[in-house]
């Protein structure tokens, strides 16, 4: 069975990307645009990784970590989060929520897709 | 029409009767002819396009040329048809069913037959005729469509509908 | 199905950014300490940064990195919102869509904007900062790398499986892999969350030392990790030893979020249950088609329960029923998808009229109310221009200057409303200013000298005003550069009316204008109700329906002069259909009136029967009928045939004139 990755970022663009490039490579791939509704996607399916963006309306990226973290179905779920730069204090607060891993924006596909098999297993 | 009688292209034609008339129109912007429809009258339009209809589920204007070319309006009867065709008006396609009160058949007409229709002499608007060709010992008239409706329809705003010009 | 391009959502998607920026901007200038817009900005920014860099636009994510590092100072407090800042922050936005709508054209023009904003927020020579990839090791020869490493207490829980990392470890080369299992404790303390286990592996590869590394990327600064190369002399030394010590504290904070968010577990579970919907953006053609093929399944289904109705068979007819049910359920649900709120075209009026002021030197303030308000999308395209040559209009030729309110004891600034509110079948949009009001002098005058009045016709000032529609009649005597444009009222009147709407216009002398535009809901499919005038039998648009009365026999008589009726005291003008189109046959012996509304006015239509309710898919009227006010479109019935739509605006104007006239007529009575 394919797995499921949850992508949650406010760019309709970053999102499309995610998930043409992920479901070309046999993922199945959620969207949410905003950490309330990625906490939704999330806590109502199954997923086996999610790639969240941290700067976002509603919910921020690290709140949702934070949120996420908190709910059981999380547990074993890897979280990677998306920062545009290297921002070692957004990093750092990603990670204590409980962030797995991170990807510097701006990214190439191959990039996007082997860290996604990395966490997630292909 | 005359470029392809200059040419030396035979058309082909649909021709029809109206009246004491014989019409023939290009084949080509044909799109169907239909057999009585239930017709609904527009209150206030202009005499030459009072009517429409359904064409398989598209609200059709209905024109009648006699209007155009000033003959009486009889009551339809079985041989009746109704001529839907595509013209271009001011510069769209668009689709419009005329009434014929018999269809004869498609036929190739001789471009040689086609005269330039007489500016002299002749009952209507010569305007209105793209050109008149002889089919035995008749007349056929070549109607120019896109002209007639702009004119009739007041498109070209030469003429005033009933509604506006009772206001 | 065709891939969509990400350029081409990064493009729709930058454009609503940058409308959001605009908003956020312009209302930041009404409330600069308002920590929230200032983060709302400093977002939209960042996406437009990112997504950028992401598809390409690299103008685009250069340009906006100094806009944000300029606006960063704001944010930190070190600058603060000025209305010179929102100026030229609004010119950097414009500059953005332009840089990503014609790439390669316009990024000379964003040094000085930059300048200007660096300027504003005081911090020349900011230092342009870039991110340096780490300088990598080229190839190399084959080495032996021996790699231990454990896995920090939760990295289970946070989703690391250390399978992975041991095929990835695999994927660079040959390797032989130990689990030690040292620490793990006696099976009842066994925690299932946490991973006891560390791995010895022995790895042979060409791959350079990040490349291991890497593959620990996202765990290295919470696990114990060594590399050692066992090639003799190679052994790089205590630094590439990380053996971090904050593990404990971090899982410490780790576990306090945990318990923390217990607490809150219930709401986003709450919500998943509802099954949060995310939206999804879909051509403009497609739900035109859809709401084609609705509309032919609509017509399709009166057909078949016309024929059931003829019908004995029970079965056919429950399925017939079940069929309508659905039919009417998909058409509301498609048109619901084409109904979009009409604030989506009010921001961008706020800048105009933002912009307006400055150029003109006025104090405005736009205030606008109704933004909820749903219409047809494709009426919402339409509506754009007219709507800013009405608002252009109100601000330019509306609203005197502030020295000429403060003499007319008015104050200063000037106020030009927008609102749209729903009423019946429709929805009315008004645009009101507190400026001047309309000149009649002026109109009559210009009406005059263009000859289409005669100098001494008596006409009321209501009537004077709709000459402003007439094509070319501009009333500006001094033409601005903002109103003095090629489009005039005649074109707004136009585009209205080809929305099936109408246009009024009001206006007091020294207290204002207001210009309502009465649009239709939809241009789709509407509940219609169909009746009998003579022969035809005609729609008309059920919300606008107020009632049904039978017509009093003492009207039937009275043919001219008295075309009143008397609806519970107020009298409601009313047209004899049948005259109106010269139906023939007899007039049915009871008369039916339908009283029917547009705004505040009613009319009441008297015909020969009432036929009943119906769904009426809108077909518009080819162009050969485009004049023909009393109809809006036609529709098919089930039988096939064809019935015209009633236009209820202009039929209620109609009925207006004829209020009008028996008013003028009572006045030349009573002098």
């Amino acid at each position: 069975m394919s797995k499921t990755i949850l992508t949650i970022d406010d760019s309709a663009s970053i999102r499309q990307m995610v998930s043409l490039t992920l479901s070309g490579a046999g993922y199945n791939v959620l969207q949410a645009s905003d950490g309330e509704e990625g906490l939704a996607q999330a806590t109502a399916h199954r997923v086996d990784a999610v790639l969240t963006d941290l700067n976002m309306p509603k919910m921020n990226g690290i709140e949702f970590i934070r949120q996420y973290r908190a709910h059981p179905s999380s547990t074993g779920v890897p979280i990677v989060f998306l920062t545009t730069e290297s921002d070692g204090e957004l990093k750092r607060q990603a990670k204590e929520a409980g962030a797995t891993g991170w990807i510097v924006k701006p990214f190439e596909q191959d990039k996007l897709l082997a860290v996604v098999k990395k966490v997630a297993g292909s | 029409m005359n470029e392809a009688k200059r040419a030396g292209i035979a058309m082909q034609a649909l021709v029809f009767e109206l009246g004491d008339e014989i019409f023939a129109i290009d084949a080509a912007q044909v799109r169907e002819i239909l057999d009585e429809v239930p017709i609904t009258q527009v209150p206030n339009a202009r005499p030459f396009v009072d009517g429409l209809i359904n064409v398989r589920g598209r609200v059709v204007p209905l024109a009648d040329l006699r209007v155009a070319f000033g003959m009486t309006r009889s009551a339809s009867d079985q041989d009746s048809r109704i001529v839907v065709i595509e013209i271009e008006l001011a510069g769209e396609p668009a689709i419009v069913a005329i009434y014929a009160d018999r269809v004869h058949d498609v036929a190739d007409i001789e471009s040689a037959s086609i005269e330039e229709a007489p500016k002299v002499g002749m009952r209507w608007r010569s305007e209105y005729v793209r050109g008149i060709g002889r089919r035995g010992d008749s007349f056929v008239i070549h109607p120019d469509l896109g002209r007639i409706f702009m004119v009739e329809s007041g498109m070209d705003g030469s003429t005033e509908n009933a509604e506006r010009g009772s206001q | 199905m065709s891939t969509p391009d990400p350029a081409d959502t990064f493009r729709q998607e930058a454009r609503d950014l940058l409308e959001s920026l605009e908003q956020a901007l312009l209302d930041l200038e009404q409330a600069p300490d308002d920590r929230e817009l200032v983060d709302s900005v400093f977002r939209s920014l960042h996406t437009l940064k990112g997504s950028g860099a992401m598809f390409g636009f690299d103008e685009v994510a250069d340009f906006v990195h100094e806009f944000e590092t300029a606006f960063d100072r704001v944010r930190k407090g070190e600058s603060s919102v000025t209305p010179a800042l929102i100026a030229v922050a609004l010119s950097a936005g414009d500059h953005v869509g332009k840089l990503i709508e014609e790439p390669g054209r316009h990024a000379a023009q964003g040094e000085p904007i930059l300048a200007a904003l660096h300027d504003i927020v005081g911090d020349r020579g900011a230092v342009k900062s870039t991110s340096v990839p780490a300088p990598s090791d080229g190839a190399r020869q084959a080495r032996t790398w021996r790699v231990r490493f454990r896995l920090p207490d939760d990295a289970l829980a946070l989703g690391t499986n250390p399978l992975l990392l041991l095929d990835e470890l695999r994927e660079l080369g040959e390797c032989k892999v130990e689990a030690l299992a040292d620490d793990v404790p006696p099976l009842e303390e066994i925690d299932p969350q946490v991973c006891y286990f560390a791995w010895d592996v022995t790895l042979t590869t060409e791959a350079p030392r990040e490349a291991i590394e890497d593959v620990f990327m996202f765990l290295r600064d919470g696990m114990a990790l060594e590399i050692e190369s066992l090639e003799a002399g190679e052994n790089d030394g205590p630094s590439n030893t990380d053996e971090v010590s904050s593990m404990p504290t971090k899982a410490a904070a780790q576990g306090e979020t945990q318990v923390q968010g217990a607490g809150r577990q219930g709401a986003p579970a709450t919500k998943a249950g509802k099954g949060h919907s995310s939206s999804l953006r879909v051509p403009a053609e497609r739900l035109d088609e859809l709401m084609d093929r609705v509309g032919e399944l609509v017509i399709a289904q009166a057909r078949l329960s016309q024929i059931t109705g003829a019908s004995d068979d029970l079965e056919l007819k429950t399925v017939a029923e079940e069929i309508e049910r659905l039919s009417s359920g998909l058409r509301d649900i498609t048109m619901g998808i084409r109904m979009v709120p009409i604030g989506t075209l009010f921001g961008r009026f706020r800048r105009l009229v933002h912009d307006l002021s400055h150029e003109l030197g006025k104090e405005v303030e736009f205030v606008a109310s109704g933004e909820e308000t749903e219409l047809d999308k494709t009426v919402i395209e339409q509506l754009a221009d007219p709507l800013v040559h009405l608002i252009r209009n109100a601000v330019d030729h509306g609203l005197e200057d502030p020295e000429r309110r403060q003499r007319a004891g008015k104050s200063r600034g000037g106020k030009v409303r927008l609102a749209a509110v729903h009423s019946g079948a429709e929805v009315a949009i008004s645009i009101r200013d507190d400026g001047a009001g309309l000149d009649a002098e002026r109109i009559r005058a210009k009406a005059e000298s263009a000859g289409l009045i005669a100098p001494d016709a008596k006409l009321s000032d209501h009537e004077l005003f709709q000459y402003i529609f007439h094509p070319g009649f501009s009333t500006a005597s001094e033409v601005t550069s903002v109103s003095g444009r090629g489009v005039g009222m005649d074109a707004v009147k136009r585009t209205i009316e080809a929305l099936r709407g109408s246009i009024e216009l009001a206006s007091e002398p020294g207290s204002g204008t207001t210009v309502t535009l009465h649009l239709p809901l939809t241009l789709a499919i509407i509940d219609g109700m169909l009746v009998r005038v003579g022969e035809g039998r005609y729609c008309l648009p059920l919300l606008a329906v107020e009632e049904c009365v039978e017509l009093p026999e003492a009207e039937i008589t009275e043919a001219q002069g008295r075309n009143f009726l008397n609806i519970r005291g107020s009298l409601v003008p009313f047209l004899r259909l049948r005259e109106l189109f010269a139906a023939g046959g007899e007039p049915d012996p009871h008369q039916k009136v339908v009283v029917v509304s547009s705004g505040e006015s009613r009319v009441g239509l008297v015909v020969d029967q009432i036929i009943g309710n119906n769904q009426t898919v809108i077909k518009p009227l080819s162009r050969l009928h485009a004049d023909l006010g009393t109809f809006s479109g036609a529709t098919i019935l089930g039988d096939g045939s064809v019935a015209l739509i009633l236009d209820i605006t202009h039929l209620v104007s109609f009925g207006r004139g004829f209020e009008q006239r028996l008013r003028d007529e009572r006045m030349r009575r009573e002098a």
